[in-house]
This record gives structure tokens, C-alpha cells and sequence, in this order.
């Protein structure tokens, strides 16, 4: 059976990121989670799967943390999770991630659809369904808001910035799922549990021969500097409050 | 021939990248598919235009062809407007090119057979900084540079286009009349607001501010009360009013980096420990049922 595979990202959760007052981030305390808009894209996968009598698994380009993820995304209706696996995931960018992905879709074989999201919830690149498509040299639609796959047939129907456009290709290729597009469900008791028995295949990088060395340098990384009065107005009468807030919007020249 | 090589969907944005390119010192070429989109960036300034010609109407399936033409002109830089078409093609010419890519960045310098870029991460809380050394590829939104103005000289070059993705047909997204990148001011509603029939009050505050209305992305997209053009954040609109008053809405970063260029920001929440008063010039900690209707009968005085 042909596999329909949802790439997906193990993440920082960004609420449990800490900015220090120098303006350095602390990350110690951050969970991992499923990148939130891959959520979407295993639930598209699962969705497309079942119509088309499909096979929908999980891939991930992740560090040893990454071993987490697979419970929680085999819990979402995928039935087989593929892990590449190398310790430089968690600082990849976008050319040795979607290196590392297209070498795994190549390894599991008989893929006739990838399905990613737009982008990760830590980066937010929205680079990793093109690159894929092009490493690969797959036909590749991005933006997806609506997508039917009938025979070899995809149609899909892209949300762009002025119009909505509806394009076609023949499988295999690759698509960009937006968020709207497929809500995900939240998994029950009984899929939880029965997600510890699905099989997991891992892949070393070594022996896909994957490239680990990119031409990026990340320089610098330090937190987001608000410029803001933070002028929170006190008081119980909220008449009053009001009053404040609006001769204060007056003196700045705003109303 | 080096330099930077600029494509934009969007011809206005084209002209802008041409400004940046060439403010650095930059020669700079722009690409483009047709003889229309050429007559639009013809006076953009550029050293020269480049009309890929070929026999698809999708931008993006020049990708292939776009890379070898970058490959064989020694470009040093491919500089895309950073709108959905764009971010596609530029992602999919580094993929052909399997080169480094800044996406979305909101600073750009040049350095020897290098650039150095920042952009945000994890919603907008962290900035980095990046080096991409050797051919890349980096997207900039739009408003960011100067256009500047010049005649280029235009030449034709035919290309192969990737005919495996067929269009089937294009219907232009109804604009409801709200634009809300352009608004003076925008009252911005999020999930304090507990029943539809409450955003009465909320148009009731637009119409005395004469403010156009945004939301959180949960208003838009799971309550469905607002169409999702209207949504503001990071994968919605970005907005840099005058005056943006922030009406139940915990201020997650997802949805303040698309307030955050906003002149003036008025935060009302009933929750004093909700991130949105960290990102406000003024706050107002109560229930915004009370408030509101206070805030429309001050600002009818």
C-alpha cells in the first residue's frame, strides 16, 4: 500500500521561554511539543489516507529528543512513524532539514504523497514543503486550503494573498497544508494506547548519507525588545480609568 | 554578471527590493515572466530586467529554471518578496540550488560573498541573527525599502517551465472593504468577547474611533464571527496603525507581532496578568463590558 506521509517538527514549546533582562533567552525550561501547524498536516494525512485507501505515516528529522514525539504523533491516526535521526536536527536549517526529510521519504519508498505544514512553530521558515519537492524534483503545491485526491489525480485549492487558485498534478508529489485547512483531534484514551504498538522505523543520517553541513551561521539570538510605556491605569472606578486613558491618547496626538 | 537577482509577485514590492540591492551598492537584476509584469518594473532602477519567458502561468513552476539561470549568471544573492507565491518559489530555487534561505527578514547587509540577515523566531519573541555565506536565497515583505527610479535595459531569455502542476483556474478573494494594513486605526477583538451578538459593541467603538476591526486568529477561525482577512498575526495581517485598541485579548505573541509596528497600543483585559499588558503603551485591567461602553461614551464627548 502506497504511503501518504506527514512530515512533521518536535518543537520548544515558545510559552515556556524564559527572556532574561540582559535580553538573553532562556531555554532551559521549555518542553518539547509537536509544532502546532504539523498537527494539521498528520491530520490531513490521516483524512486523505482514508479516502484513498492509503497508508498515513509520520516522519521526522529530530535530535534524541525527538523520540518523545513519536507516541504523541502515532496517537494522531498515523499508523507507522519514521525517525531520521542526528543530534544536528536541533540547530538544522532549512537546507539540511529538508535534506535529511527527503532522504528519509527515499528510504521508506512507495510514497505517493508528502504533506507538510506551512511552517514550524518555532521558526516559521516556510521553506521545508518546497525544498522537499524540489530535492526530490516532485511536482509541489503550496498554500493548500482545500485538497481531493482521486485516482492519481490531486486537486487542490491554494489560499493566496489576492486570489484563491486551483491547480492539479499527478501523484507523487508534495503539498503545504494551511492551518484552517484540516483542524487536528485530540487524541482519545484508546488511541493513546494503542499508539505504543505501532511500529517505528529509525534511520541514521550517516547511512542515508545526508549532508549535515549547511552555509548558514546563526550569529546571534537574543529576545524581542519592546519599546512600550506599559502605563497600566489604577483604580476601582472604571469610569475614571477610561477618562485617563483617553486624555492620555489626546496629549499623543491619536484621536 | 554577480549581484542580486529580486523577483516579486507583487510588482510594487519588486521595485522596493531593487531600492535595497542598490542602496547597498548592489548591481541589481530583476526577474520576471512576462512582458506585462516588465513594462511594471522597467523604471524600477535595476541594471537590467530579465524576462523568463515560457509557456505556464504559475510563477512557481520556473523554479528549476530560475536556479540555473542564478547558477550561470554568478548571482550572489536571489532576493524574493516575501508573499505566499514568493516564499514558494524562492524556497523552491534554494531547494534546486540546495543553498542556505533567510525567510522573512526584517534586516539585510551585505558582506564579502556573504549576507547577514535577522529575522524572528518562535512568533516573533527571539530575533536572530544569520549568516548565509556563498549563493542564497533570502524573502523580505514588502514596506520595508525606498523604491528608487531608472530606466533598464529589458532582455528576453527562454526557459522550460515545470508543466507537471496545471492550473485549473483562479478566483480573485473577495475583499470585504476592510484593509487593514492601511487603517489610521484598528480596535482589535479577541476571546473576552463571549457571545456574537457582542461585537455589536465592539463595531459600535470602530464607528466613534473610526477604526477599521481586527481580531485574534480564535475569532476568525474558530468562531468564524470575523472573515479571516481579518485576522491579525503572524501567519495574518501586520498592521502599524496610529492607534490599536486591543479589546479581550491575552496577547500571545502569535497575535502581537502582527500589532507590535503600531504607534500607539490601548490594551483592556480582565486578567492583570495577561502578556498583552507587557506589549501595551496603556492598559486598562477590567471587564471590557464594563469598559467598552465607557470607552464609546468617552470618546463621544
Amino acid at each position: 500500500m502506497s504511503k501518504i506521509v506527514a512530515c512533521y517538527k518536535w518543537v520548544l514549546d515558545e510559552s515556556d521561554i524564559r527572556i532574561n533582562s540582559d535580553l538573553s533567552v532562556d531555554f532551559s525550561k521549555a518542553k518539547g511539543k509537536i509544532s502546532d501547524y504539523d498537527r494539521n498536516a498528520i491530520e490531513a494525512a490521516v483524512k486523505l489516507a482514508e479516502a484513498v485507501g492509503a497508508k498515513p505515516v509520520g516522519l521526522t528529522f529530530g535530535s534524541s529528543k525527538a523520540r518523545q514525539s513519536l507516541k504523541d504523533a502515532l496517537s494522531r491516526g498515523l499508523e507507522e512513524a519514521f525517525w531520521v535521526k542526528a543530534e544536528e536536527a536541533e540547530n538544522a536549517d532549512g537546507a539540511v532539514t529538508a535534506r535529511a526529510l527527503a532522504a528519509g521519504i527515499k528510504a521508506m519508498g512507495d510514497v505517493a504523497l508528502v504533506i507538510c505544514a506551512e511552517g514550524a512553530s518555532d521558526t516559521y521558515a516556510r521553506q521545508t514543503a518546497s525544498r522537499i519537492g524540489a530535492l526530490l524534483d516532485l511536482p509541489v503545491v503550496t498554500s493548500v486550503l482545500r485538497v481531493t485526491v482521486e485516482g492519481n489525480t490531486v486537486t487542490a485549492v491554494r489560499k493566496l494573498d489576492d486570489c484563491l487558485e486551483t491547480v492539479k498534478f499527478e501523484l507523487p508529489g508534495v503539498i503545504s497544508v494551511l492551518p484552517e485547512a484540516f483542524q487536528p483531534t485530540i487524541p482519545g484514551l484508546k488511541a493513546v494506547m494503542a499508539a505504543g504498538k505501532k511500529p517505528v522505523t529509525e534511520y541514521d543520517c550517516g547511512s542515508l548519507g545526508v549532508n549535515l553541513v549547511s552555509a548558514r551561521k546563526v550569529m546571534e539570538v537574543k529576545a524581542y525588545a519592546q519599546e512600550r510605556r506599559n502605563i497600566i491605569i489604577e483604580g476601582d472606578n472604571a469610569a475614571a480609568k477610561v477618562a485617563a486613558v483617553v486624555s492620555n491618547l489626546k496629549k499623543e496626538g491619536v484621536l | 554578471m554577480a549581484g542580486v537577482f529580486v523577483y516579486s509577485d507583487k510588482s510594487g514590492i519588486a521595485l522596493e527590493l531593487v531600492g535595497c540591492a542598490k542602496a547597498a551598492g548592489k548591481e541589481a537584476m530583476v526577474i520576471v515572466f512576462s512582458q506585462e509584469a516588465a513594462e511594471e518594473v522597467k523604471n524600477s532602477g535595476a541594471d537590467r530586467v530579465f524576462i523568463l519567458q515560457g509557456d505556464n502561468e504559475v510563477p512557481e513552476n520556473y523554479a528549476q529554471a530560475v536556479a540555473d539561470f542564478l547558477k550561470e549568471k554568478s548571482a550572489e544573492l536571489f532576493l524574493v518578496g516575501a508573499t505566499a507565491r514568493g516564499r514558494d518559489l524562492a524556497a523552491r530555487v534554494a531547494g534546486y540550488l540546495d543553498c542556505p534561505m533567510a525567510s522573512d527578514v526584517s534586516a539585510i547587509s551585505f558582506g564579502d560573498g556573504k549576507v547577514t540577515t535577522e529575522r524572528m523566531i518562535y512568533g516573533g519573541a527571539v530575533t536572530q541573527k544569520e549568516e548565509l555565506t556563498g549563493l542564497s536565497v533570502v524573502t523580505v515583505a514588502g514596506g520595508k525599502y525606498a523604491p528608487i527610479e531608472g530606466s533598464a535595459e529589458v532582455e528576453t531569455v527562454t526557459v522550460t517551465p515545470d508543466n507537471r502542476v496545471q492550473l485549473v483556474e483562479r478566483a480573485p478573494v473577495e475583499r470585504k472593504g476592510v484593509n487593514l494594513q492601511a487603517a489610521d486605526r484598528v480596535v482589535c477583538v479577541g476571546m473576552g468577547v463571549e457571545k456574537e451578538e457582542d461585537m455589536q459593541m465592539i463595531r459600535d467603538l470602530a464607528a466613534v474611533l473610526n477604526a477599521e476591526i481586527g481580531c485574534t486568529r480564535g475569532i476568525a477561525e474558530e468562531k468564524h464571527w470575523l472573515p479571516p482577512e481579518q485576522y491579525i498575526g503572524i501567519s495574518g495581517a501586520v498592521i502599524k496603525p496610529q492607534l490599536c485598541v486591543s479589546i479581550g485579548i491575552s496577547g500571545q505573541v502569535q497575535h502581537t507581532i502582527g500589532i507590535r509596528d503600531s504607534k500607539v497600543i490601548v490594551a483592556v483585559n480582565n486578567n492583570e496578568k495577561a502578556p498583552i499588558f507587557k506589549t501595551c503603551d496603556y492598559g486598562i485591567v477590567g471587564d471590557l463590558y464594563e469598559v467598552v461602553p465607557l470607552l464609546i461614551e468617552e470618546l463621544k464627548k
